[in-house]
């Protein structure tokens, strides 16, 4: 059966945030610059969604930079967080890989796009980065607010 | 307080005796500390125990994650 195209159209829980892998870094790395301002925001959150690309990316990173046991310290960490975590399929693939050809001059990675694919479907007004690019499709990253 | 029994290796005991007169405190405060730093300090928000769990060292360290996980270009 083919898979169904990404037609839904959600309107974003009031106050919903999207959460990019770099606020979790930031979150759980104390040397970085932003840690005091996810630390504060961590602290009492809005209703928080991210994908599975994002928890993926930061077990990478933990993976490289540290060990297998940090890497499940950190999914310890997202299972402990409220974050609903949204699932990916073929359309949400589809309309990533358009925000990938659209900004294809950015160096997007997959899970950024598939991020701005769900902040544009959900109608999600903020995000949870330090990445400028995640700021590409004119939602307001937190850093910035 | 609650009193409890506890079993360790000879190798942990020694060592958990030997920090404990480092700090100059008692071996079973050293316990209580230590399952402290372990349990969540705020049981509405256990995910902040989590914070600040590492230290790279770097203040871009979330700004250089796709380097990390991706590799830089050939």
């Amino acid at each position: 059966m083919p898979a169904k195209r990404s037609t839904k159209s959600f309107t974003a829980t009031r106050n919903e945030a999207y959460v990019d892998t770099s606020a979790l870094i930031s979150f759980a790395d104390r040397s970085d610059s932003y840690h005091p301002l996810f630390r504060r925001l961590f602290s009492d959150p809005p209703p928080l969604v991210t994908t599975p690309l994002v928890i993926a990316e930061g077990h990478g990173w933990f993976l490289k930079r540290y060990d297998p046991a940090k890497g499940l310290q950190f999914l310890s960490m997202t299972e402990a967080m409220p974050l609903e975590i949204l699932p990916i399929g073929p359309a949400e693939q589809r309309a990533a890989t358009t925000f990938l050809r659209k900004y294809s001059d950015q160096h997007l990675t997959l899970s950024d796009a598939v991020g701005l694919h769900i902040m544009a479907s959900r109608k999600i007004r903020v995000c949870w980065s330090t990445d400028f690019r995640l700021g590409l499709s004119k939602v307001q990253l937190v850093i910035h607010q | 307080m609650i009193r409890t029994q506890i079993s360790l290796s000879e190798a942990e005991y020694e060592m958990a005796k030997a920090e404990a007169a480092r700090l100059g405190i008692s071996l079973a405060e050293l316990l209580r500390r230590s399952l402290r730093n372990i349990l969540p300090p705020d049981n509405q928000n256990p995910w902040m125990r989590y914070a600040g769990m590492v230290e790279t060292g770097e203040q871009d360290a979330s700004q250089k994650i796709d380097e990390i996980v991706y590799g830089h270009k050939k």
